[in-house]
């Protein structure tokens, strides 16, 4: 057996038990080198988490289906290999980081791989500090792992499968879950391993702007290796990225918008555009940017009372953690709101204070004329309405009917109410036609969007969204993010909680960045916006776009405001 | 939000071996499941309490303290009309209220001995002392990994609560029957959520080498000492002095002649 490439993947078909219809891969051919590092991109559904799973066994180990085709990982056949014994070979992290830790502090968390192999116990605590040390853990050996904020939680996973010491790290979507610096945090690590030994390093990944580090980026769609290689070349054929629905990177699609060139060199990241920029002789029309500018102070005027209104809001735990630390804000309606913020920040205590889920330690909330402490949920319940970021969390009738229509009957609306509610939420969400499915069955795109629809048919003025667009791909961030746009445009006030950076600078109007329980920033998005290093210190990153014309001394927000903007075309 | 019984602390209770904690736990659920009477089951309360404080973790009884009070409430109740006695004032009787508070002190007495074994104990010693008194690493570890899984099905249905009241569930309100079906909006989300975590957690634990061989070694090195040595005794020298009293029906009627209506022997 050959042992020179890491993972042979050859033909390999799989389709899920239960699934009979659809093969989740078709025939995938792939070879890893030693010490490649490979990202692999795809909207939903593509089979990337498929393939993760068959080159450590869990499929067909642990979920169950037709396989076919063979994946050799380090010479080892991996059916019929027990997960266990790949674990030597290849380690797995997956992106749900609170269900893959279950110790009770770091040391143990990473010394149960190691264990598990029976590696005498002078050598796990050698492995320990080796490995805290790459994951840039040291001084938490004894922290309990539920202590941890999100990003250092995925670092513990990954260290906790590094300690085994196996040659390849396969990485599942580990930065979905992440705020922006929690992310580079895992990107990081990744380029540390990478070059730092002979890793072979395998990663799923949506972020099309950190893919930009690996050697070779696999795109897949709908079970098929659609395109591989040079990152810097598949990343720059905007055309294709466009296509198979994974995000485009921003700088390029601008210039090849704007230049209308097919194969032209384009530059990837804001540095190598505003070298381009300035090359191409354009220039930003000011007289166009003050339009948009008195665009956006005409949409402020226009906003009606205040409806809800945050007074010295302080929030303490029963465990003494000060999670919300003298925040006061007045939001108008018709604001659309973002709110940002690190893992961990207070943003979510925040907003659960919206529609009374929590009472404030000290201070008060007033949402449409009525103060928090004094009505229940319920009642509230009929001004604001808040969608849980989990919409499993949620989700329980055998039909979308019964799903959305729960909160109408429940409010005691007539069955033709409760008919003409459900239908207008569904219209809403673009779910028209689907009252009879069973909402399990739906894609998580969908479900979110049910989610949705079963808080809108209470009719609420405001809706709370928490991470909207998290766990979806980017076509199904587009979509969610067009129907809360459509529901702002129809009257609605938004707050929406995000770590989807583009989001906020495409759609929302306003933005409070929180950082450790207290307002750092809150103005209009374009402002906030401009103030880069500031955002970076509370852990935020500005898509590269924002970057770029931040740098010629503008902020846009959007590749259409840039396009629209940019002067000096030949 | 912290939904694990285990406080991180380093005091007396928590160096001992948890074979010496096993041991001090079983004992205490002996001398409550032998007794039928309040002054030894009060003592026996007593002696647990003094070992929890000595481990500084009685801040914890106040997280179960519902618990504590509803099982104390319920028997007390429930006993005082179900046991027949002679001295009754409307559908209560006396011989009913003692024997409640002799069941609720029994019940509590168990609870309080597990809470100081969990607050005490790391999981993984929990595993690793079961190891070590020779259950199979397999057995040791589901049954640690179900002390485990509480906290993350806490968590996963105050979350599902929360979303389900925002949209209006009101669980307070109607008749038992309402209520019950109130739960339905519950239960399925928990349901789905759980199965799904806990799948992960098994594809987590297996891509880590569980079950490789049988051959682990351990990182947590357990060692006897004197201590654990003393409390053994201890503990033991108390249980087989309860025995004497059980069992010796002289000393036995002295004990019971220090309060002659708490024994229902």
């Amino acid at each position: 057996m050959s042992s020179d490439k890491a993972i042979e993947v050859k033909g390999l078909t799989f389709t899920y038990k239960g699934d009979d219809e659809t093969q989740a891969v078709k025939g995938i051919d792939l070879d890893v080198e030693r010490g490649e590092f490979v990202v692999i991109m795809g909207p939903s559904g593509a089979g990337k988490s498929t393939l993760a799973n068959s080159m450590n066994g869990l499929i067909p180990g642990f979920m169950k289906g037709k396989y076919g085709g063979s994946v050799l990982v380090n010479g080892h056949e991996v059916k019929g290999t027990p997960v266990s014994r790949m674990a030597k070979e290849i380690g797995l992290v997956f992106q749900d980081f609170e269900a893959q830790l279950f110790s009770t502090n770091v040391n143990l968390e990473i010394a149960f791989g190691p264990e598990n192999f029976g590696v005498p116990r002078d050598e796990i605590v050698q492995r320990i500090e080796k490995v805290l040390k790459t994951v840039k853990l040291e001084g938490f050996e004894n922290r309990q792992p539920a202590t941890l904020s999100g990003g250092q939680k995925q670092r513990l996973a990954i260290g906790s499968v590094l300690a085994t010491y196996p040659d390849i790290i396969c990485m599942d979507e580990p930065t979905t879950d992440l705020d922006p610096v929690g992310k580079l945090g895992i990107f990081t690590i990744a380029k540390e391993l990478h070059e730092s030994s002979d890793f072979t390093l395998v990663i799923i990944e949506h972020e099309t702007e950190e893919a930009l580090h690996a050697d070779r980026v696999v795109v897949m769609k709908d079970g098929e290796i659609l395109r591989q290689g040079n990152p810097l070349e598949v990343l720059r054929e905007v055309r294709f990225t466009d296509e198979v629905g994974i995000m485009s990177l921003q700088i390029p699609k601008y210039f090849k918008e704007l230049l209308n060139c097919e194969n032209c060199d384009l530059p990837l990241n804001p540095e190598d555009g505003y070298k381009f920029f300035q090359q191409q002789g354009l220039k930003i029309d000011q007289g166009k940017y003050d339009q948009l500018v008195s665009r956006d102070e005409e949409r402020r005027n226009g906003y009606g009372e205040v409806v809800l209104s945050v007074e010295d809001l302080v929030h303490v735990y029963p465990n003494g953690n000060r999670a919300v630390d003298g925040i006061s804000m007045d939001i108008r309606e018709r604001e659309f709101v973002a709110i940002l913020g690190h893992n961990g920040s207070g943003k979510t205590t925040l907003v659960k204070h919206f529609n009374g889920l929590l009472a404030p330690t000290e201070g008060n909330i007033t949402v449409g004329g009525k103060n928090t402490r004094e009505h229940s949920i319920f009642e509230i319940g009929k001004e604001i309405g808040y969608v849980f970021q989990n919409p499993d969390h949620q989700i329980f009738a055998d039909t979308v009917f019964d799903e959305i229509a729960f909160s109408p009957k429940i409010r005691g609306s007539s069955e033709e109410e409760v008919k003409e509610r459900v239908s207008e939420a569904l219209d809403a969400v673009e779910l028209a036609g689907y009252e009879e499915k069973d909402p399990f069955s739906l894609s998580k795109g969908e479900r979110q969007r049910v989610a949705v629809a079963s808080v809108l048919s209470a009719r609420p003025k405001i809706i709370v969204l928490d991470e909207p667009t998290t766990g979806l791909d980017y076509k199904e961030q587009k979509r969610m993010m067009e129907l809360i746009k459509k529901l702002n445009d129809s009257g609605h006030t938004i707050i929406m909680i995000t770590h989807t950076m583009w989001v906020v600078s495409e759609y929302a109007h306003r933005v409070a960045a929180i950082k450790d329980g207290k307002i750092m920033m809150d103005g209009p998005t374009r402002e906030v916006f401009a103030r880069e290093k500031e955002l970076y210190d509370s852990y935020l990153k500005t898509p590269h776009i924002v970057s770029l014309s931040n740098m010629l001394d503008r902020t846009v927000l959007s590749i259409e405001e840039m396009k629209f903007c940019t002067g000096g075309l030949q | 939000m912290d939904m694990f019984l285990y406080m991180d602390l380093n005091t007396y209770v928590h160096r001992l071996d948890p074979r010496t904690k096993l041991l001090l736990m079983f004992l205490s659920f002996a001398v409550g499941v032998m007794y039928k009477n309040i002054v030894m089951l009060v003592a026996a309360l007593v002696l647990v309490l003094i070992y929890g404080g000595m481990g500084h973790i009685l801040s914890n009884l106040k997280r179960i303290k519902v618990v504590l009070i509803m099982i104390t409430l319920f028997s007390v109740v429930i006993w005082s009309i179900a046991q027949s006695g002679e001295t009754r004032f409307l559908i209560f009787t006396l011989e009913g209220v003692l024997y409640g508070i002799m069941i609720a002190i029994k019940t509590n007495l168990m609870i309080v001995a597990g809470m100081v074994f969990l607050s005490t104990t790391k999981i993984e010693e929990i595993a690793e002392g079961l190891v070590k008194i020779k259950v199979p690493y397999r057995g040791a570890f589901a049954f640690s990994t179900a002390i485990r899984l509480v906290p993350m099905i806490v968590a996963t249905s105050y979350t599902i609560i929360q979303a389900q009241k925002s949209r209006g569930l009101d669980l307070e309100s109607g008749s038992l029957f309402e209520k019950i079906k109130k739960y339905v909006p519950l239960m399925i989300p928990t349901l789905v959520s759980v199965i799904r975590g806990t799948n992960v957690f098994s594809m987590a634990l297996e891509s880590k080498g569980f079950g490789y061989s049988n051959n682990r070694s351990n990182f947590l090195q357990l060692k006897m000492s004197g201590h654990d040595y003393l409390m053994m005794l201890i503990g033991l020298t108390i249980v087989a002095v309860a025995s004497y009293l059980k069992f010796d029906p002289t000393a036995y009627n002295t004990l019971i002649n220090l309060f002659p209506w708490g024994d229902f022997a």
